[in-house]
């Protein structure tokens, strides 16, 4: 059984009569790294928020269909269950501090207390994540008195340290400048590589094209493509549901109008195969 | 049983979320006002708030503990005040909860009822611990009471009878503007959002 | 943005190292006995015999008279004022003028008064000074407080100095759009509103997501909580704690014996 399951899902924000998600399939494998994409309020969020149970234990609502998640159902376990699975990390990093504590470090060990882990294995594990989210220079800060980027590699951290089997990221770059935002993605590849499941709202499809395995595009509440980087975000009907597509991919779509780019070649994602291409036609 | 569950029921995580913003709203507006230098306190705006959209018990919480921060923070001799700013909370969610924080003129009558709590349960602190003198600009009334010959629990009661009012009347009114310009569906993750809506 | 969070000082002293608990029980057993003990110079005795040579044991001496002093003497000297002149049992007059009188009943009460206010504020002085307030809360939801109470102050603490940073930043955006702050009073209440709405609202609209975050971190899931900071006690403390109650118990006994006969 594949580690995410969403069979014929239909979710109702409460008080709304459209569907926010309507009649969705998706199965994710252990170790897969799947990236949504999507218009502003597709469902990137709604998705999201499915996945680590928030819908519907937080947001109410009505939600039809079936869904498990590592092997929990809705339906039957509570919040509870989840949030010690599934790992949520969203947009605003200002928003994801508990407030309650004065140090980055405190900060991170705040799940670990609510989680019952012992002192002792508790610092081993926040010193480990440190490490390995590369925030050793905050840990004695207040979490306040720190950039977006800075904040949102706390957040993680937080969320990380709390060991889920699967990782769900709601855009998390989005509210962030161009440096937080690589140290950020930086965090998330070494995730990635060390094979943690993620699934991952994210625009940037530069970015996505070069690390999940697989997309699934999002418009109004429906999946209307899901599969490889290049055969999602290749797909001439993208820009029609307002998603952006690779800016390789433009590059190429001119190229090939204008005579300059091999016609049995796909169109390129990534920069590497954009670059191929073109050293294809000089060739 | 009846009772734990009414306390239980005002509680969810954003009642906890909720209440360090309400009193800062309360620390902050307070802090403005008293700088503007306005003839009322409105340093309860928030606690209002809370009372009206998670509950009597939330409410009272957050009214004391606005008064345990405000000691901590800004002046100690806040802190024998708090039973006051608790009946404030308590006073405005049970008016919430019996449809009195609809519309606007019921609200007036929120701001009566909470007034005339606030000024029953001051007059023994104000009496005991300061001998009715307190450093605010209404002792002038109470010292006044006193030399037409009053004694002294009845001229502080009724000096905080005279203040009050303005008082608790604009902290509720603001806390109803406050929530008017709130969506629905925000207020409905709230415990007690059937208290605004009809 | 003001960074300071509370009265707190952290310094290294003997008075900081002692258990949060055992200094709460010290203010409020001083209180009870500057309320309910003998005498009317016990409270000033425990000022300069108790909590004066704390503070400095506490390292924290200058802050501790300034902040009193600061808080304190308009209070004091409107007591002593209106108390002398107003105080309805007065009938000893000191002095008169105009239709004034000023009776030694009313500054006797007056002194009472001040010196058992002065001492529940510094007391209260004291722990916040010497005391982390995390370091309270964390010792208090070890002993049995509910985590969300001591979530709820904490959170609070950090949440107040950004809204007053965001206070200032708005007011300075409206100062330089030209919006009247100052003069008359219907202009002042004016004023108040462009900027108490803005700021209500844009804290509001945070607490949504807020509460997401900390159900991710599972802070609601019925485990018991393990706490990161070890906060030592020792047996010694136990037991002074333990005497302090018991003087306490002891002197509001004393009172009430006291009001029977
Ligand atoms: N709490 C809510 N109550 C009612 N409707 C909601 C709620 N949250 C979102 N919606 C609606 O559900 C739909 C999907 O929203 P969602 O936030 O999932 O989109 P999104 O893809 O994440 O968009 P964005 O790129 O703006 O983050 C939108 O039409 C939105 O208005
Ligand atoms: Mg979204």
């Amino acid at each position: 059984m594949a580690l995410i399951e969403l069979k014929n899902l239909t979710y109702h924000y409460p008080l709304t009569n459209s569907p926010a998600l309507q009649d969705l399939d998706l199965e994710v494998q252990e170790g897969e790294f799947l990236a949504i994409v999507g218009a502003n309020g597709a469902g990137k969020s709604t998705l999201c928020y499915t996945i680590s149970g928030f819908i519907p234990h937080f947001f109410k609502g009505e939600l039809a269909g079936s869904v498990s998640v590592a092997g929990i159902d809705p339906t039957k376990a509570g919040l509870g269950e989840f949030v010690q699975k599934v790992g949520l990390v969203f947009q605003n990093p200002f928003n994801q501090i508990s407030g309650s504590k004065f140090t980055v470090y405190e900060e991170i060990a705040f799940g670990l207390e609510n989680l019952g882990i012992d002192p002792a294995e508790m610092r081993e594990r926040v010193d480990e994540i440190i490490r390995l989210t590369r925030i050793e220079d905050l840990k004695d800060r207040s979490p306040y008195a720190l950039s977006g980027g800075q904040q949102q590699r706390v957040a993680l951290a937080s969320i990380l340290v709390m060991r889920p089997q699967i990782l769900v990221l709601d855009e998390p770059t989005s509210q962030l400048d161009p440096i937080g935002s690589q140290e950020v993605f930086q965090v998330i590849k070494d995730m990635a590589l060390q094979g943690m499941t993620i699934i991952m709202a994210e625009h940037k499809v530069e970015w996505v094209a070069e690390f999940a395995d697989r997309i699934l595009a999002l418009s109004a509440g429906q999946a209307i493509k899901l599969g490889t980087p290049r055969e999602v975000l290749g797909s001439p009907e993208l820009p029609e549901h307002g998603i952006g597509i690779s800016r390789y991919t433009q590059v190429a779509r001119k190229a090939l109008q204008a005579g300059l780019w091999p016609e049995k070649r796909s169109m390129p994602v990534t920069l590497d195969e954009c670059v191929q291409g073109f050293q294809e036609i000089i060739a | 049983m009846k009772l734990i569950n009414s306390i239980k029921r005002d509680f969810n995580t954003m009642t906890l979320v909720m209440i360090p913003v309400a009193i800062a709203i309360n620390v902050v507006i307070g802090q403005i006002v008293a700088l503007l230098k306005l003839p009322v306190y409105l340093d309860s705006i928030g606690t209002v708030l809370v009372a009206a959209i998670c509950g009597p018990w939330a409410g009272a919480l957050t009214g004391t503990l606005s008064n345990i921060i405000w000691g901590l923070l800004v002046d100690p001799n806040a802190l024998p005040w708090f039973p006051v700013a608790l009946f404030i909370g308590f006073v405005a969610g049970w008016c919430a909860v019996a449809g009195l924080f609809r519309t606007w003129w019921k609200v007036i009558i929120t701001g009566i009822l909470v007034a005339l709590a606030a000024a029953t349960v001051s007059t023994p602190i104000q009496v005991y611990l300061y001998g009715g003198i307190t450093a605010s600009g209404s002792s002038f009334i109470t010292a006044f009471l006193l030399q037409t010959g009053r004694d002294l629990i009845t001229a502080v009661l009724s000096t905080n009878f005279l203040v009050e009012p303005i008082d608790k009347i604009a902290t509720c009114l603001l806390a109803f503007a406050i929530i008017k310009g709130l969506s629905t569906r925000y207020l409905a993750r709230f415990p007690r959002p059937e208290n605004i809506t009809m | 943005m003001p960074d300071r969070l509370s009265f707190f000082i952290p310094r290294e002293s003997r008075v900081h190292s002692l258990n949060p608990l055992t200094k709460l029980a010290l203010a409020f057993s001083l209180i009870i006995l500057a309320f309910f003990g003998p005498g009317l110079f016990l409270p000033v005795a425990l000022y300069f015999f108790v909590l004066v040579p704390l503070s400095l044991l506490g390292k924290v001496g200058k802050e501790f008279l300034q902040t009193s002093f600061r808080l304190l003497l308009p209070l004091f000297a409107f007591l002593f004022v209106m108390q002398s002149l107003f105080y309805p049992g007065g009938e000893t007059v000191i002095f008169s003028f105009w239709i004034f009188s000023a009776t030694s009943e009313g500054v006797v009460f007056a002194f009472r008064t001040a010196t058992r206010i002065l001492v529940m504020v510094s007391s209260f002085l004291l722990l916040l000074l010497t005391t982390h307030p995390s370091t309270l809360m964390n010792d208090l939801s070890r002993r049995g407080v509910p985590a969300s109470l001591s979530y709820i102050i904490t959170s609070t603490l950090q949440i107040i100095p950004q809204m007053q940073a965001r206070a200032v930043t708005i007011q300075d955006a409206q100062r330089s759009r030209g919006l009247d702050t100052g003069g008359n009073l219907i202009n002042r209440i004016r004023s108040l509103l462009p900027l108490v709405g803005p700021l209500v609202f844009s804290s509001l609209v945070d607490v949504e997501e807020r509460a997401i975050a900390i159900e991710a971190r599972a802070f609601t899931l019925p485990v018991k909580k393990t706490s990161l900071i070890d906060i030592p006690d020792s047996r010694g403390e136990a037991v002074l704690r333990w005497v302090m109650a018991a003087l306490s118990l002891m002197t509001i006994g004393y009172r009430i014996w006291l009001s029977l006969n």
